[in-house]
């Protein structure tokens, strides 16, 4: 359907839309003329992307600006998703244009995504390779533009990727017909005319309209650098699925260095000085070029690069980078070397202290200068230095060299950053561990340093999830100020799901994941009896969260000794997650093979775990979800303790607040999986009795909260029971209202809604008047010119 | 008769008899009998358990498919002649049984996982666990059925529908109408029936997990029974392998079971977490340590898999997206630490894997792979990220009407509305809304004069009393017809209504009638029967009323309680003479 937000033309590819898609489109479109940043948290599964990209996509289409749309997503199910859904805009949009010209234009409408190489290469031997890594370096050996320039003059001499020489033949800019493609059609595409999907993409980024990556392509420093950094200011980002987006920052700055991989930096090192000697003997020019231009300065170095010969980026974010020239003590190749191994041998000493060690940068570098002389200068350009010596060196297989670009990133890390991180070297696993296995962790405390960049340089951000509550928190810890900051209700006709609170099993004794009880046979029978009793009385499938893994894999082996998992078999088959990503992949596909077939199966799986994010269990995947024990972090990570002490002091965040708005924030994520558009159904068992208690309940986003009513937030198993018994069978049957009008809208209904709300502006806009009269200072009272320019249509 | 496989002298349920086992059935005869009191088809065995070797009593059961309790027979020849029977039976049954399971729905040989040796060594030449009823080729599509079948099918649905069965018992037995009439209508309780049967069980889900029950003395007891062995041998390929390479060479059979149950093979198959702590309790078996896998707890399976390639569930590739960063998640979140369960996930995950490709065929690999990413794959793809309540359900098509004469029809009513519109005035609405202003005006005076007559309020009062106090009079009087008359009653109601029933699908037959084939002409003879039978129900309510007068029942009651049956019956005899006497003129003319 066509509609009007103010004077926009929004093409919606549906015939109804739902009341929240509607506002959150208007406030949506608020943010991007104001051209500033939105905080957004619309019900799961009440089709959050489709609206999204329906107003953007119009938005760009009307407006001659055409601001190029960054959509970030946290998976690639989630990204292939999104691009899936676009398709389906475009192919809507194209098929219901207006006119000729409005329908080439569709047409020319361009969008893709852009994920890992491993993800994307077909080339039969690289493609192999099970490691990302190996795949890169593979990749870079078969692309850089040294060995392309080599093959190319003398064919065979080097080995080269068919696959991307064939792209060179092409236009750039048309290296692909214009439309949407989905990660997959890329990879068909390749195949098709035996060209590469990654640098495909990568090449046409400058071209497309939107394009579609993980948050790290933007986030990550190391990354954004090679990918992201010719994007232009006035862009739309969008981050979907964003309530951990705060931890993807903080992850983007930390590193963690063990022995093994201090082991083998060294090894790097001594075959860098190894590479050196040779090269001095066949090809001394090379270093003394590399030597002139260091001393002229480094940009220049690094600008000319292109996609396929950047490998390395610098981890510093891209204010912090250093302009000057490269200091005069490591510029030699040799000295370079000799310094690296200094600051290996420094570290290697380190993890030697058998005792918990944190320290604040600053108090590292004195340490260290203290030790060896190493200045925090040269260690500042430590990345940038071996980046380009490696490139003097012409090196092969990078991957090799992994644990020494990780040192190195390190070294320019802890040397750039005073404030917002620290040091904690940990000789030992656990507590009781008595062989020494020493992590060094780097570890940034501050999510707010890394998006800082984005805020900086792009006009619009939106931060957007299903789960985003409290709203207020995301602007406090990534320190910025939105213009709209928004929450939707859900509106139902009648309860499409049913959140339970039980607290204790049918024996009373309260049920709870807290650690002192976790495995208090009592407890684990009873969170067991609840699995059997909803095994029984649930179609097709059910989804079990479990707080940690450790919680998981040891309640695993208990239910079944205590034969509970045996009752469970009689019922449905049981599938669970594995450390091993595919071997869950496919015992996620197995799963939905159950649940087809109306076998049923229950899955158990974890909480912030690798099935929790961006796998979706609506209709019969998903027809009850048990959250078994409130999902909060391990609170005696002393990096989390540390995090939490960083956030008390700079932003004011209690602890305990900051933990059970994280706990909340996942169990409300994991059990939002269930719904997909109103007609879908399911139950949300949440087992803890610590749920029952008002204040945690309040973190959760008010779409879950509006519906726990106060019997059901405090139940034993067998009234859970009754009340998921009385619930299926209503909701089985078919609904005999409407639900057109209220949480169904025509075209009708939007234009009825139109003329309220601007019967309303003008109410008010008389009544501001009035004030006017009255006090003239009075200024701003929330009407902005659209509003009044749209009253004259 | 039915040739006779083997015969035995045996006891059931305490009294002596004789066991037959025939081509199609095993019966028992109690002595002194003709007729035999068990006989159990053989589609229905489902399993067989035998007493130990040397047992006192010589006992055989046999388990049903819909019934695990079964039937306990006891040879009660001489020891030495029992055995030598039951091992006769037991012969015969294992055959039956597996018979019936490798006829299973899906006989799809279960792939037997890792590399598999070269000839598959099961000793029972069955494969699958599923104990399922032989699907025989029946289709539910009733046309397709031969007589005996539709037979049983209707004698099943009788039984389990008592209602229907006494209606049966009135009309058919009674000979008032024929079978096929009778079925006439009511096809889709066959269909449903006949759906029923041939549906299939699948597999039970409980993984293989033989429990060793303690006996006192402190000895470890396991009964093995041919249908356990031939599921240990369905979920560990490793010890069928074992079996095949010692049995009988090395090892006798009860020696081979003996030894696997104290081995570390054993051990690691049960499905605990625990046996791992026991391993060292256990002795080293120089036979079977051979075949004992090292343990699956890497973090990677030890079996590659191909990769998932459906990009919507393929949680690797995100891993894959983008290089590592961060430090190292804490320990609880880390995945795999308790090594112990490891397996037993792994285990769960595959044997819920093999129970899905028992009954639904394994994934063929060409559709994991997405090569051929045609339009299909872009629909399925839209499949999972659509909203469908978004869409217009009224947009769809409707069912265009077909007229006759359309234009006549359209015609007409612009005609008239033309007509209409000439001859309406023009309303003025101005004047017309001066005018209801008009009346309005000095509406709160005349309000205020207002008044309800008294008598009107307690007359409407007095009327829902009453109307109250006689629902209330009904509801606390009991139906307290005798109960010989009620029955009577009841089933002279449910009569007439079949007979209603059938005059009206005479008359007008249903359009999608799948097997009445009958010509117009017996279906008017049809009607002109049902309307004979109809126009005595007069007489048969009569005949209740006279008979409730016997027994003390007023006749009005009797009446008011047929009345709406009467009523209908009236209308369709009405209904039937109009029509005859419109076809009689019509064929005069």
């Amino acid at each position: 359907m066509k509609f009007f937000i103010d004077n926009l033309p929004i093409i919606f590819p549906y015939d109804r839309i739902y009341p929240e898609q509607y506002a959150y489109m208007c406030d949506l479109k608020r943010t991007l003329d104001a051209t500033g940043h939105c905080v957004l948290e619309m019900p799961s599964g009440t089709g959050k992307t489709v609206s999204l990209l329906s107003l953007i996509v119009s938005y760009q289409q009307f407006y001659p600006t055409k601001r190029k749309l960054i959509y970030c997503s946290r998976t690639v199910p989630e990204i292939e998703k999104a691009l899936a859904e676009l398709k389906r805009l475009m192919a809507y949009r194209i098929k219901f244009a207006e006119t000729a010209e409005q329908k080439v234009k569709e047409e020319s409408f361009m969008g893709l995504g852009l994920t890992s190489r491993k993800n994307l290469c077909i080339h039969p031997d690289v493609s192999k390779e099970k490691k990302g890594k190996v795949v890169d370096a593979r990749c870079r050996d078969l692309t850089n533009s040294a060995a392309c320039e080599k093959g190319r003059a003398d064919p065979g001499s080097v080995e080269l990727c068919d696959w991307h020489e064939n792209l060179g033949k092409g236009e750039p800019g048309s290296l692909i017909p214009p439309g949407i493609w989905t990660l997959a059609d890329v990879l068909q595409h390749g195949r098709e005319n035996k060209t590469c999907p990654y640098f495909t993409v990568r090449r046409m980024m400058p071209f497309v309209d939107v394009i579609i990556y993980s948050f790290h392509y933007l986030l990550d420093p190391k990354v954004a650098e090679q990918v992201s950094k010719e994007l232009s200011k006035d862009a739309i980002v969008v981050f979907d699925e964003a309530h951990n987006i705060d931890n993807v920052c903080i992850e983007s700055l930390s590193i963690d260095l063990t022995r093994p991989m201090l082991d083998s930096a060294a090894r790097s090192v001594v075959k860098l000085g190894e590479k050196i000697e040779e090269i001095k003997k066949t090809d001394a020019a090379k270093l003394q070029d590399e030597y002139a231009r260091l001393v002229e300065g480094l940009q220049e170095s690094v600008a000319d690069a292109s996609d396929e010969d950047a490998f390395m980026a610098n981890p510093v974010l891209p204010d912090d980078l250093l302009k000057e020239a490269v200091p005069g003590n490591i510029r030699k190749a040799e000295h370079f070397v000799a310094f690296l191994k200094r600051f290996v041998e420094y570290l290697k000493t380190r993890m030697r202290v058998l005792h918990v060690v944190a320290e604040t940068p600053l108090s590292f570098l004195q340490h260290l200068k203290d030790i060896t002389y190493i200045e925090r200068r040269p260690l500042r350009f430590c990345a940038e230095r071996l980046q380009s010596m490696i490139r003097t060196l012409e090196l092969n297989r990078l991957d090799e060299h992994s644990a020494l670009q990780k040192v190195a990133s390190f070294a320019t890390l802890v040397a750039t950053y005073e404030k917002g991180f620290l040091l904690i070297l940990e000789p030992f696993e656990t507590d009781n561990a008595t062989v020494p296995n020493p992590i060094f962790h780097f570890t940034c405390l501050d999510p707010s340093l890394a998006i800082k960049p984005v805020f900086e340089h792009f006009s619009s951000v939106v931060i957007t999830s299903g789960t985003i509550s409290p709203l207020d928190m995301y602007p406090k810890m990534l320190q910025f100020t939105p213009v709209v900051q928004e929450t939707y209700p859900m509106t139902l006709t009648r309860n499409a799901f049913l959140p339970l609170v039980i607290t204790r099993g049918s024996d009373q004794v309260a049920i709870s994941s807290r650690f002192e009880v976790r495995n208090d046979p009592a407890v684990v029978r009873n969170f067991g009896s609840i699995l059997i009793e909803y095994s029984k009385i649930v179609p097709d499938g059910i989804v079990a969260f479990f707080p940690s893994y450790l919680y998981m894999e040891s309640i695993v082996a208990a239910w079944n000794d205590m034969g509970i998992l045996n009752e469970v078999w009689k019922n449905k088959l049981i599938f669970v997650e594995t450390p091993d990503a595919n071997e869950t992949s496919i015992a996620l596909e197995n799963y939905r093979r159950a649940c087809d077939n109306g076998r049923g199966a229950v899955l158990l799986s974890v909480a912030r775990g690798k099935v929790s994010e961006g796998i979706d269990f609506d209709h019969n995947y998903g027809r009850a979800v048990i959250m078994f024990g409130v999902p909060y972090q391990y609170t005696e990570s002393r990096i989390l303790k540390a995090r939490l002490e960083y956030l008390r002091d700079a932003y004011r965040i209690r602890e305990s607040e900051f933990l059970g708005f994280d706990a909340m924030r996942n169990a409300a994520q994991c059990v939002g999986r269930v719904l997909r558009g109103k007609t879908d159904w399911g139950l949300m068992v949440f087992a803890d009795k610590r749920f029952a208690r008002a204040d945690k309940r309040a973190k959760l986003p008010r779409w879950i909260n509006q519906y726990i009513t106060e019997v059901a937030s405090n139940l034993s198993t067998d009234m859970a029971l009754t009340l998921s018994k009385l619930f299926m069978r209503t909701i089985s049957q078919n609904p005999n209202e409407n639900q057109t009008g209220v949480s169904l809208w025509t075209l009708e209904d939007i234009e009825k809604a139109q003329a309220k709300q601007k019967e309303q502006a003008l109410l008010m806009e008389q009544q501001q008047e009035q004030e006017d009269d009255m006090d003239v200072d009075y200024g701003d009272g929330g009407i902005d010119d659209d509003v009044i320019l749209g009253l004259d249509v | 008769m039915p040739t006779t496989l083997c015969s035995a002298k045996a006891s059931y349920k305490k009294q002596a008899g004789t066991l037959e086992l025939t081509d199609s059935h095993l019966t028992w005869t109690q002595e002194g009998k003709k007729v035999p009191a068990v006989r159990v088809p053989h589609l229905e065995a489902s399993s067989l358990f035998c007493s130990k070797e040397g047992a006192a009593q010589v006992r055989l059961k046999l388990g049903l498919v819909n019934d695990e309790a079964g039937h306990n027979f006891t040879f009660t020849s001489p020891s030495a002649v029992a055995h030598v029977e039951r091992e006769a039976f037991k012969q015969e049954l294992t055959n039956i049984i597996s018979r019936n399971r490798s006829a299973a729905p899906t006989p799809l040989q279960k792939p037997t996982p890792l590399s598999t040796p070269a000839k598959t060594p099961a000793p029972i030449p069955s494969t699958s666990r599923a104990t399922s009823v032989a699907s025989d080729s029946r289709t539910p599509i009733l046309s397709g059925i031969d007589a005996a079948t539709d037979f049983r099918l209707r004698k099943k649905v009788l039984l389990s529908n008592p209602e229907l069965l006494a209606l049966h018992k009135e009309l058919v037995m009674s000979g008032h109408i024929t079978e096929s009439e009778f079925w006439d209508g009511r096809e889709h309780l066959l269909l449903a029936e006949a759906a029923a049967e041939g549906q299939k069980r699948g597999r039970p889900g409980q993984l293989v997990d033989p429990r060793p029950q303690t006996v006192e003395g402190g000895e470890v007891k396991i009964v093995i029974t041919p249908q356990l062995v031939h599921d240990i041998f369905d979920e560990f390929p490793v010890v069928a392998k074992a079996y095949n390479d010692n049995v009988p060479n090395k090892l006798s059979e009860a020696e081979f079971w003996k030894r696997y149950f104290q081995s570390k093979l054993f051990n690691a198959h049960r499905a605990s977490i625990r046996s791992s702590a026991t391993q060292h309790v256990v002795k080293n078996d120089p036979i079977f340590d051979k075949y004992l896998e090292k343990d699956d707890d890497e973090l990677e399976p030890r079996r590659a898999r191909n990769e998932v390639s459906d990009l919507f569930i393929n949680i690797g590739a995100t891993l894959e997206d983008h290089v590592e960063t961060g430090n190292e998640k804490d320990v609880t979140m880390q995945a795999g630490r308790q090594r112990g369960a490891l397996p037993l996930i792994r285990k769960f995950n595959e044997h819920s894997e093999r129970l899905l490709n028992s009954a639904l065929g394994e994934v063929p690999p060409a559709k994991r792979r997405r090569i051929d990413s045609g339009i299909d794959d872009d629909e399925d793809a839209y499949a999972q990220i659509t909203l469908d309540d978004l869409r217009d359900p009224e947009a769809m098509s409707g069912i265009t009407l077909q007229m006759q004469d359309r234009e006549r029809y359209f015609e007409g009513q612009l005609a008239r509305s033309a007509s209409e519109q000439a001859g309406g005035e023009v309303v003025d609405v101005r004047a017309a809304f001066a005018e209801l202003k008009h009346g309005f005006r000095g509406w709160e005076t005349r309000f205020s004069q207002f008044r309800i007559d008294k008598k009107a309020g307690d007359a409407a009062l007095d009327s829902m009393t009453q109307n109250v106090s006689a629902r209330l009079d009904i509801r606390t009087r009991k139906t307290d017809l005798p109960p010989t008359l009620f029955r009577q009653l009841t089933t002279c109601q449910t009569a007439a209504n079949e007979f209603l029933r059938q005059f009206w699908t005479s008359l007008y037959p249903p359009p999608t009638t799948t097997s009445s084939g009958a010509t117009p002409s017996q279906t008017a003879a049809k009607a002109a029967k049902m309307a004979g039978y109809l126009s005595k129900t007069r007489e048969k309510v009569e005949a209740l009323v006279r008979a409730g007068q016997l027994e003390g029942v007023e006749p009005e009651r009797v009446e008011v309680a047929m009345k709406p049956l009467l009523d209908a019956v009236e209308h369709a005899l009405a209904f039937y003479r109009a029509r005859s006497a419109k076809t009689s003129t019509l064929k005069t003319a």
